[in-house]
């Protein structure tokens, strides 16, 4: 018994990134814009996360840093597409190439050869009073960190600001049809553009999380397709908030039975199998699930001749 | 007369391809109907989305109650009391009337009850059958209109600029349009009605602007409206006189022989509305069968289904005496099937692609260019040019992309094709839609000579009088239904338009009673 | 005018490289590493001797075929963006055929067998995506991507169990019977016969796509889809068949690089192979003939940034910097590029009006 409450712990908490890059990829989504460049906002986050919190020695900065660089590699992303009409998947392709050479480069630069790989402390567990002590849920969701409670109250504030908000009225028509839009007087380009940077700020707190909070170090295969799941889970939870959350949960589990049976190291057991499980996930859920509300020109650009 | 509501002052606007206005000045009073009149690429829409912000002009002035402005998007626009409907609605169909009616026009938190009563209380007071509630989707073309005209009024417009609104209305809806734009100005506001089709011109406007090439070439005052000719007004706006078409005449067809037989034909998606029920008719040899009807109503499921793009729920469809009716496409271009279809670019051409490659598009599986799976560019190069010559198609050569040609060049390229590849039978959807008056004539020519080959005919079309000119039998579509096959003499533009609102003979008389 | 248009095409994407390499040198004085001297290095040793030169040639030729394989895709508007599963597949198959039969039978057979093997691998992977894509309308390039993890998570189990080495050390497997190596055609050079199946797929591509009925569907399809259904010609079909197509060559290039560079299976290699493609693929504008120097310029900056960090403190992490600002830079420069052509339209129908 003890066993599964930790792995359901240890899945709430790997699910914490996964949620978050998928509401980032929820509000870009929603305007027509898909995020490609997840899986590099996710690691530069990461990075950044992580040499600001070593040379500050606090773990805020950190995340404020790795925010910054969300969104700087964002919005480089989205220039390229929402103005410069660059094709979205091919691009970020690109920016997953840059990013990769980018922080090992600059890992190197700042830090020079290590022999052993430099540590911060993670982000403290915060249990909350009264409610921790709920026998069962209170260990698994009400013992986690600071950031996975944020994530918690962001789901029901982007919903709302996404269903019964004139901003995202405005954020929703941009992606179903853009020239109606334009046509009632909205900036397509900027609300797109405003709303890749969003997804890259929350992007970046994700990548964070697993430098900050999971290992406490970087390598450069801290991601290793984790950016990618937080799109499909995007998909597959509709382009809803909630859903992102019904499916970062779903993810976190498996991710934590794949980490769980890795760690048994079980001669007998494929473990590999286990470690694929998430992403197998995607391909079965992805085939599976209907995708009923695709917002109509998702990944169209908005080109207008002028 | 004081200062006009809206004065435009030499406007010229240069798209990279095309130089689409051409020191344009006109005015719009206040209180007044004001039709802008000229064919496809005349420059009509392009200045009046110039005055609503959508494009930027090039050079020129917008003096707007005498003073001048400078209008840099629609938001700007609508601040000043102007709204413009364009031909392609500017509705988002995932979205509720009411989302659709304030998007762009409310702050903060929004209370959906109260935004959907106010706006069910708008269209209330203009009498338009419009659901506050319902999704956009889900709403016919006739009624998105209504949704279109409720966003102007909710923005309080008091100039109105209609892009060609009657193109997908009923005649008997058009006439609802024109009673609702006659009240609109008695209240003290304009409209700026666009349109090429010069008989509404004539019913419902004040004063009507000419335009051609991009320039304006001719203006008809108040006083001259009332007493104009078509044949005048066609001959300002193309410059030129139109060969008059020989009216089908009373021809027996009987005894040939029926060479396209449709049975019983029903096509209904599972827990949907029929999109076609119980459709039977048939086409003789050198025949043309017309389908009029507002679009919308089954046409282009109809023509869908007899090529093969459709699954029929029930029914049988015969060609030469043979069953095709469970035949693919690529079957069906084997027998000699030709299929002009109603939305070019989006099935009947490759933008991107030359015109050779277009042209050999729906051959790829059959032999004449091809050989052990190997394309005989060469011969397609050439077949190619013979059709540039024969159809006189505006293109350089074969190399140029079909998406670089003007509209009507295009679907010389598509009719070119169709024809060539429609041995037995040839349908043409809407041919002749966006085309200039040249291009439509040179259709219309090819449709007749192609009939004197004994091809059977099918033509689909929301223009009455192309249906009138050319068919010499014609049926109404209506709600996927057939309302009846008359001969072409038989009808009336009235009846006719009775039928497309689905109103039977029958019913008609009820209520007579 | 399509001269010209060539033209602008070579000038620019050469602007964009340039760019792009400068961007990368700027950062190397932070690891005082004298930029100037860093390229000087990069060209003078790079072709200072034939073996290095060969280095390129051998980088190059799985380069282009990966490139192939998105490109392929690309034709089709389809993203098939796990070329790197579809390479692991290649070298899985290429490895296994080659352990169980090399030395068994004549090493031209088995060479054959396992090219086969390795190209029905990666078809079938490609296969499918396709499928799914065509019967399920899943979205392609999530699956594919995905699908790369999949594989890379099967190859270390299969690398820790039935394929690993007689010795049970590490995870990779035997050496191959040398009768199965690829020929080296280079005297002096490790260049195997991997580069010449490159260009041959390369042009094979192109001819397919561009002089038959099969590639030319294929192409309409990408184009406009619901043009190709309204022709007689399924789209879902030429779904499966581009990815099975394009998961063959990039299963070929898993021969190329097993049995003709690595002469072994071993875990995590050539990880970034997939997105290289991409890249590569980009560079070329999707045209299979110019992928073979896109393939080429990577093979280059690999083999030049290898030789850098030999000879000086630059770390092998410039080698990504340098191809993804290049990337970045070439993409970017078809908006420029683009927009130049826009206006110089303009100007012309400005003079020809004048003219008049």
């Amino acid at each position: 018994m003890s066993n599964i409450i930790n792995l359901l712990t240890r899945a709430f908490f790997m699910s914490t990134p996964l949620i978050l890059g998928a509401l980032g990829e929820v509000i870009a989504e929603r305007t027509g814009m898909m995020v490609t460049a997840v899986e590099g906002i996710f690691l530069i986050g990461a990075w950044g996360g992580f040499i600001g919190a070593y040379l500050s020695g606090n773990l805020v900065i950190g995340f404020l840093v790795a925010m910054i660089c969300g969104i700087l590699v964002a919005m480089l992303y989205g220039v390229t597409t929402v103005y410069m009409n660059q094709h979205q998947i091919v691009m970020g392709t690109a920016i997953a190439i840059l990013t990769t050479g980018f922080c090992t480069f600059f890992y190197r630069v700042i830090f020079g050869v290590q022999t052993t790989p430099l540590k911060v402390e993670t982000l403290p567990v915060i249990a909350i009073p009264f409610l921790s002590e709920i026998p069962i849920i209170g260990p698994i969701v009400f013992s986690q960190n600071i950031v996975t409670y944020l994530t918690y109250l962001l789901v029901p504030v982007i919903f709302y600001v996404l269903f019964k908000t004139s901003l995202g009225l405005t954020l929703r028509s941009c992606g179903e049809s853009p020239e109606a839009a334009d046509a009632a007087g909205i900036n397509v380009r900027q609300v797109r553009f405003l709303a890749v940077a969003v997804a890259g700020c929350l992007g970046g707190v994700a990548g964070a999380y697993y430098s900050l909070c999971n290992v406490g170090m970087y390598t450069s295969e801290i991601i290793s397709g984790r950016g990618w799941i937080a799109f499909g889970i995007c998909f597959l939870g509709n382009w809803n908030p909630v859903g992102a959350l019904t499916f970062g949960i779903v993810f976190g589990i498996s991710d934590a039975i794949g980490v769980y049976v890795k760690a048994l190291g079980l001669a007998g057991l494929p473990s590999e199998l286990f470690s694929a499980l998430p992403y197998f996930l995607v391909i079965v859920l992805t085939v599976c699930r209907k995708q009923l509300k695709v917002p109509e020109k998702l990944g169209v650009n908005y080109i207008k001749e002028n | 007369m004081g200062t006009p509501a809206i004065e435009l002052k030499n406007i010229t606007k240069r798209f990279a391809k095309v130089l689409a206005n051409d020191n344009v000045s006109m005015t719009i009073g206040e209180g007044e109907v004001v039709a802008l009149l000229g064919e496809n690429g005349a420059g009509k829409s392009t200045i009046m989305k110039i005055l609503y912000g959508l494009y930027h002009a090039t050079s020129g002035k917008i003096f707007i109650d005498g003073q001048e402005k400078v209008i840099t998007n629609p938001k700007e626009a609508m601040s000043l009391g102007i709204s413009m409907i364009q031909q392609h609605f500017s509705l988002v169909p995932a979205h509720t009337v009411t989302e659709n009616i304030i998007l762009g026009n409310c702050k903060g938190k929004i209370d959906y009850k109260a935004k959907e009563k106010e706006v069910q209380e708008l269209a209330d007071y203009y009498h338009f059958d419009v659901p506050a509630g319902e999704y956009v989707k889900n709403l016919t073309v006739g009624t998105q209109q209504k949704v279109e005209i409720l966003k102007a009024l909710y923005l309080k417009a008091r100039i109105l600029i209609m892009d060609e609104p009657t193109a997908v209305l009923t005649p008997q809806e058009s006439e609802t349009l024109m009673q609702f734009i006659r009240d609109y100005v008695a209240k003290g506001n304009s409209v700026v009605f666009i349109t090429h089709k010069m008989k509404e011109v004539i019913e419902v406007s004040d004063r009507i602007i000419v335009m051609r090439n991009g320039r304006v070439c001719g203006q008809i005052e108040k006083d001259e409206v009332a007493t104009i000719d078509e044949a005048t007004l066609a001959y300002k706006m193309i410059g030129h006189d139109l060969d008059e078409l020989q009216m089908p005449g009373e021809e027996d067809y009987s005894k040939r022989k029926k060479r396209v037989v449709v049975e019983h034909v029903s096509i209904q998606p599972k827990d949907q509305v029929a999109l076609l029920s119980d459709i039977s008719f048939d086409i003789h040899e050198g025949e043309v069968f017309g389908f009029a009807g507002v679009s919308g109503n089954g046409q282009q499921e109809l023509c869908e289904a007899l090529y093969g793009a459709r699954k029929l729920t029930s029914g049988k469809i015969m060609l030469d005496e043979e069953d095709i009716s469970t035949l693919s496409v690529k079957e069906r271009i084997k027998r000699g099937m030709g299929y002009v279809a109603s939305d070019r670019y989006r099935y009947g051409m490759v933008a991107d692609m030359s015109l050779s490659e277009n042209m050999l598009l729906k051959a790829s599986y059959l032999s004449r260019w091809i050989k052990h799976g190997i394309i005989n560019w060469k011969k397609v190069d050439e077949d190619t040019e013979t059709a540039i010559k024969d159809y006189t198609i505006k293109a350089p050569d074969h190399m140029i992309s079909a998406g670089s040609l003007s509209g009507g060049n295009q679907q010389k390229v598509v009719v070119a094709r169709e024809v060539d590849m429609g041995d037995s039978m040839i349908i043409f959807d809407q041919p002749t839609r966006g085309l200039d008056l040249g291009a439509i004539n040179y259709v219309h020519k090819t449709i007749l000579r192609e009939k004197e080959q004994g091809k059977s005919i099918l033509l689909v079309s929301t223009e009455l009088s192309e249906i009138f000119s050319l068919s010499d039998r014609i049926a109404v579509l209506y709600k996927g239904k057939i309302m009846g096959i008359y001969k072409n003499t038989e009808l009336t533009t009235e009846k006719i338009g009775l039928l497309m609102a689905g109103v039977d003979e029958k019913e008609e008389k009820h209520h007579e009673k | 005018m399509k001269n010209n248009k060539t033209k602008d095409f070579i000038i620019w994407t050469i602007l964009a490289i340039v760019l792009g390499l400068f961007c990368s040198f700027v950062f190397l004085p932070m690891l005082d590493v004298n930029p100037i001297t860093a390229v000087s290095i990069m060209f003078k040793d790079t072709f200072s001797d034939t073996f290095t030169i060969g280095n390129i040639f051998i980088k190059t030729a799985p380069l282009i075929l990966t490139g192939l394989a998105f490109a392929f895709t690309y034709k089709a508007n389809l993203y098939n963006i796990g070329a790197q599963g579809q390479f692991y597949t290649g070298c899985i198959c290429a490895s296994a055929a080659s352990l169980a039969l090399g030395g068994k039978l004549p090493g031209v057979l088995v060479i054959l067998i396992a090219m086969i093997c390795s190209m029905l691998g990666g078809a079938m992977v490609g296969f499918i995506i396709g499928f799914l894509k065509a019967r399920f309308n899943a979205n392609e390039f999530l699956i594919s991507m995905m699908s790369t993890y999949v594989i890379t998570f099967m190859m270390q189990l299969l690398l820790r169990t039935v394929l690993q080495e007689s010795k049970h050390e590490y995870l990779k497997t035997d050496y191959l019977d040398s009768s199965t190596w690829l020929p080296k055609i280079i005297p002096g050079t490790s260049v195997s016969f991997g580069i010449v199946i490159a260009v041959i797929a390369a042009v094979g591509c192109w001819f397919l796509l561009y002089k038959t009925s099969i590639g030319y569907r294929i192409r309409v399809t990408g184009m406009n889809q619901e043009a190709a259904r309204m022709s007689g010609i399924n789209p879902k079909n030429q779904y499966m068949i581009a990815f099975a197509i394009s998961g063959a060559i990039a299963g070929l290039a898993g021969l190329v690089e097993v049995n003709g560079m690595q002469h072994m299976l071993l875990t995590g290699f050539d990880t970034d192979i997939g997105s290289y493609g991409i890249g590569i693929a980009i560079l070329a504008n999707a045209h299979p003939l110019g992928v073979i120097p896109a393939a080429l310029l990577f093979g280059f900056l690999q083999v030049g940034g290898t030789v850098l960090g030999h000879a000086s403190d630059a770390p092998a992490s410039v080698i990504d910097l340098m191809q993804g600002f290049v990337m970045l830079f070439v993409l970017m420069s078809f908006f420029f590029r683009r927009k130049i052509e826009l206006r110089r339209l303009k100007q012309q129908k400005i003079a020809g009006e004048e003219a008049v």
